[in-house]
């Protein structure tokens, strides 16, 4: 497959060694066992696995919600494991998007709010850039006409295209998406890959998608396949 | 955040409605408070000055030689007496203030309305609106004051005077010199005076009267203020429970906030000027609310009472100030350990499916503090109750009430679950499965169970201690008020014997249970030389009195006021010994000096000694229970027009209306406070109800009816709030028992702790009917809530 606008052999981010325990004794669970993986910049990775392979953990890991065991995770050349929760948040805040399955957007902001809420959290002025940018997105992802609804208004498909928007608005260094569309019919999840796809495309956006659909996962670059807490193999 | 701040504000305007009922009723009653308070100052301090226009100064509560002192110089005494007052047909009243008017131009400061000013004694002036209401005219005679001092005076002028100084009548002053107990507040000067007799200038005595009465005022407001402060100490409890559900239930967003790139002092900041904005809103909202309580209040007083000394509403800075300060501190204050709790927040939290709250029960090292907190101010109640010193005692009490109330409100989470499955599990074999389920829930989330329960704690712990408390107290004053006015009613002759007519008149009158003649003489008692005459009654055995009033043989029981006729320090007079003399008979009898009603009583047999012909000098009357006793004393004072009447039925009644209506205002403040917390329990069962509604789905999904599900939260509420009240009972009779153990011990020698079982009673009831009201919205949103929408909830 092909990318067009960025150099392509940089990684986005990196997992070196990575383990990740819970609980102690008797109860132990192993989430992941020593992983190593590469996300490419500018390409569109789908993480794959059935549900209690470690995906959804790995995926927290490299996005710095969660703290791996043991092992290195840098994101954007950063290395997240001596940062504290608050630059933690900062790091995330300026370098990474998220999407998820669901409770995605705020209840009691519309669409837009919804969208400009990272930049807010920032303390970026909203300027007439980042509300055009704001606009082209959402235009992009065509929800532009309806900015002004709140989520309960909104269909499912709309909520995540939102949820798509809002992670786009602050060019994240990568994205990450968890399920996006696990709680979207075949034709809605269709659009939203469609949609997730045409980012990586036409914005040049890193994208990391985790999902337990080999449908989803046809849309993605590169298909991470995970297993038991460790990577089966990598498909491009 | 500001969007989110604000978006937040609106829509969760509504489920914060009840810390805002919360917060605007304890800022309101603050500003009522003040609103009352300036009222009473205005019309208190109107026309204070009318009196002193012509006096060169004046001299406060002076004795009886200051009054003459100055009175001779031209001076003129503000006096005032209690008596009764009857015009020829009919008895006004038993206890009517009387005041004192000037035959001289210059001391004659009420304001004439009509007729004119009593030229010389035997002429009097009353109030245009007592004359009014009591349908009295100039050219009236009026008969003021009781037997021998009573006088007849005519009735010449209607007149109007500042609340302070007015009275319904005013007779002249060397009339009121005759009375037992005329009481001169002031006497006004008409030069300079002395400054051993504590005279001042007229400006100086009456910015002393201003600054005395405002404080007297300030202290019946600071009174107030104790209730206000317990209706915001409420309102922390129902705020806390408010937020900490709210928080729960928006945890999603907030991790959602912190995965998107908010920092934890970000999420903290935005919830803590949510907590502000509310508390700012809620207070200007309950200080608008107080201020137009406030005027319709004292305007409708006015409208009702025109005599009410209520002037204009003027609310005073410095407590609208505190009141909204107040109201913000406790919303802020309540905010606090709710808002501490989102610190521990992960981001995480956002990609979880929905999961359980935090319900963990509260741990060991809470539950071990609330026992031994418990235990150790039980164990300060006990210590107190057998303290020597009531004063210290009664500290020490309170010490051990608000200890052992900590203890239970650390215990909470364990206690209050435990007694709702218990009454729970009860209430099922009757209900059936809702209750079961209520207590279930009920226990599903220990500590906010808790929390809402003791809201409810606060107010009936009061007001149950407040109602064991006062009727043991009530008990004890009104056996010793019967002691001392054992007769409903006494027609006591002061010199001759009463008609025989009279005893058959009595028994005839309405109202009239029985009656009794009372044989007497007139006897005189040697004192220093000269001989002084009274009457003595030898009481007969029977029931018209409340108890037996028999007299032991050669002993005469004597009020302080008579025996001072002959006795040098009358109050100390027990055991002296005196010689009563009729015509040549004598004999010797022992003083026992104590309040009594009428005449020195000695037994039968003295009185043979003294007299072979014994007369009635008194007949006693004992009223049928409903009857009036003023209406009664109006009618038997017509009997016998030249005897003195003692209502000791109208002095009981009194002292009880006194007792019921300090009752009454505490349990009426008491109940603002058990408001705010039932507006809490509706709000955490509301805000259960949202959170639940899946759960709801899938019951009604399982076959629980519509019908079922209403009762399951009814259940709830009724639970809830049942087990408060109880325990709150159970604290509060304790409570009340460790205060009235001190009494017993000292002040009130006589008093039995005595629950009001009935009105306890009655207070859990109301707790449960209240809390059956409290779940009617909830349970109504819940059950409109059809099984398919419930389960697609979030």
């Amino acid at each position: 497959m092909t990318q067009t606008s960025v150099p392509t052999m940089t990684a986005a981010a990196r997992a070196v060694g990575l383990t990740k325990t819970y609980g102690k004794g008797a109860t132990e669970v192993h989430a992941l066992r020593g992983v190593d993986l590469e996300i490419r910049r500018g390409a569109f990775t789908a993480i794959m696995g059935p549900s209690g392979s470690g995906k959804s953990t790995l995926m927290h890991c490299l996005a710095g919600l969660d703290r791996p065991t043991s092992g290195q995770v840098m994101v954007a050349g950063q290395p997240l494991e001596n940062l504290d929760d608050d630059q933690l948040t900062v790091f995330r805040r300026e370098n990474v998007g998220f999407v998820f399955q669901a409770f995605n957007l705020l209840p009691m902001l519309t669409a837009g709010q919804n969208i400009q809420l990272p930049l807010e959290l920032a303390g970026k002025r909203v300027t007439d850039e980042t509300r055009a940018r704001a606009q082209m997105i959402a235009d992009t992802l065509g929800i532009g006409k309806r900015l002004g609804h709140k989520p309960s208004e909104l269909s499912g498909g709309q909520q995540q295209r939102v949820a798509i928007a809002r992670a786009l608005v602050t060019q994240p260094a990568i994205l990450f998406a968890d399920e996006p569309t696990g709680n979207l019919d075949s034709e809605t999840s269709a659009e939203v890959l469609d949609h997730l796809r045409r980012s990586v495309r036409e914005l040049g956006q890193t994208v990391v998608m985790v999902t337990h659909e080999a449908s989803a996962a046809a849309y993605a670059d590169e298909i991470v396949t995970v297993k038991d807490g460790h990577i089966e193999g990598v498909t491009r | 955040m500001r969007t989110v701040l604000f978006a937040s504000l609106r829509t969760y305007a509504r489920r914060y409605a009840a810390a805002v009922v919360a917060v605007v009723a304890a800022v309101a009653l603050i500003v009522v408070t003040n609103a009352l308070t300036s009222a009473t100052k205005s019309g208190l301090f109107a026309g204070i000055d009318a009196p002193f226009r012509n006096a060169a100064g004046a001299v406060d509560f002076p004795t009886e030689e200051v009054t003459e002192k100055y009175v001779e110089k031209g001076g003129w005494a503000l006096a005032m007496s209690m008596q009764p007052v009857r015009t020829e047909k009919t008895m006004l009243g038993q206890d009517i203030m009387v005041g004192a008017v000037s035959t001289e131009k210059r001391w004659q400061w009420q304001e004439l309305k009509s007729g004119r000013f009593p030229t010389r004694a035997g002429e009097a002036v009353v109030d245009a609106n007592a004359a009014k209401t009591n349908k009295v005219a100039i050219g009236d005679t009026l008969k003021v004051g009781t037997g021998k001092s009573a006088v007849e005076t005519t009735v010449v002028g209607l007149v109007d005077a500042p609340s302070m100084w007015s009275a319904p009548v005013y007779v002249t002053w060397p009339e009121m010199q005759g009375w037992k107990n005329p009481y001169v507040q002031t006497v006004m000067t008409a030069g300079t005076g002395d400054e051993a007799d504590k005279w001042m200038n007229t400006d100086d005595y009456l910015t002393e009267l201003q600054t005395q009465l405002n404080k007297e005022v300030d202290v019946v407001a600071y009174m107030v203020l104790i209730f206000a402060f317990i209706a915001l100490f409420v309102s922390v409890l129902v705020i806390t429970n408010t937020f900490s559900i709210l928080f729960a239930q928006r945890m999603r967003d907030f991790a959602l906030l912190r995965a998107m790139g908010a920092t934890k002092r970000q999420v903290l900041r935005s919830v803590r000027r949510e907590a502000l904005a509310l508390g700012l809103l809620a207070s200007l909202l309950g200080l608008l609310v107080g201020a137009v309580l406030g005027w319709g209040i004292v305007a409708l007083v006015r409208q009702l009472a025109e005599t009410a000394p209520l002037g204009d509403v003027s609310l005073e800075w410095p407590w609208l100030l505190a009141a909204f300060v107040l109201g913000t501190l406790t919303t802020l204050v309540a905010s606090w350990l709710p808002t501490r709790r989102l610190m521990r927040l992960s981001p995480l939290a956002a990609l979880r499916p929905q999961e359980g709250f935090d319900v963990r029960g509260a741990g060991m090292f809470r539950l071990v503090l609330g026992a031994l907190t418990t235990l150790a101010g039980t164990a300060i109640i006990f210590v107190a109750v057998g303290w020597d010193d009531a004063q210290t005692g009664m500290l020490i009490v309170l010490v051990g009430c608000g200890t052992t109330f900590l203890g239970v409100m650390l215990l909470g989470p364990a206690l209050v679950p435990g007694l709702v499955r218990l009454a729970g599990s009860a209430l099922a074999k009757v209900a059936g499965s809702p209750a079961k389920l209520a207590a279930a829930n009920a226990g599903r989330n220990p500590k906010r169970t808790a929390a809402t329960a003791a809201s409810l704690l606060v107010g009936v712990t009061l007001t149950t201690g407040v109602l064991t408390g006062m009727n043991t107290i009530r008990g004890a004053t009104l056996d010793e008020m019967a002691e001392q006015h054992p007769i409903d009613i006494a027609l006591q002759s002061e010199s001759k014997p009463l008609a025989d007519s009279v005893l058959g008149d009595a028994k005839a009158v309405p109202g009239v249970a029985d009656a009794v003649a009372v044989p007497g003489a007139m006897a005189s008692v040697e004192a220093g030389g000269k001989p002084v005459s009274l009457p003595v009654v030898a009481p007969p055995a029977s029931d018209v009195p409340l108890m037996d009033l028999t007299v032991k043989p050669g002993t005469m029981v004597i009020s302080p006021a008579a025996a001072s006729a002959f006795v040098e320090n009358s109050f100390e007079a027990s055991g002296e010994k005196a010689t009563l003399v009729v015509g040549d008979r004598r004999a010797t009898v022992t003083l026992d000096v104590r309040e009594i009603d009428g005449a020195p009583q000695i037994s039968a047999a003295t009185l043979r000694e003294l007299t072979a012909d014994p007369q009635t000098y008194a007949v006693w009357v004992r009223a049928d229970a409903g009857a009036d006793p003023e209406d009664l004393a109006g009618t038997l004072g017509v009997l016998a027009p030249d005897a003195e009447l003692a209502n000791g039925k109208a002095q009981r009644a009194w002292v009880e209306l006194q007792l019921d209506v300090f009752t009454w205002a505490v349990i009426g403040l008491l109940a603002i406070s058990v408001l705010i917390a039932l507006a809490g329990i509706a709000n955490t069962l509301g805000l259960s109800v949202l959170e639940r509604g899946r759960e709801h789905a899938l019951l009604r999904a399982l076959g629980l009816t519509r019908r079922q599900l209403r009762r399951t939260l009814a259940a709830e509420a009724v639970l809830l709030s049942a087990v408060a009240a109880v325990v709150g009972t159970a604290l509060g009779v304790f409570f009340a028992w460790g205060g009235s153990e001190i009494l017993v011990g000292d002040i009130l020698p006589d008093a039995t702790f005595d629950p009001p079982v009935l009105q306890l009673i009655a207070v859990v009831v109301v707790a449960g009917v209240a809390g059956l009201v409290s779940c009617v919205a909830p349970s109504r949103r819940a059950t409109r809530v059809s099984p398919a929408e419930g389960l697609a909830l979030d």
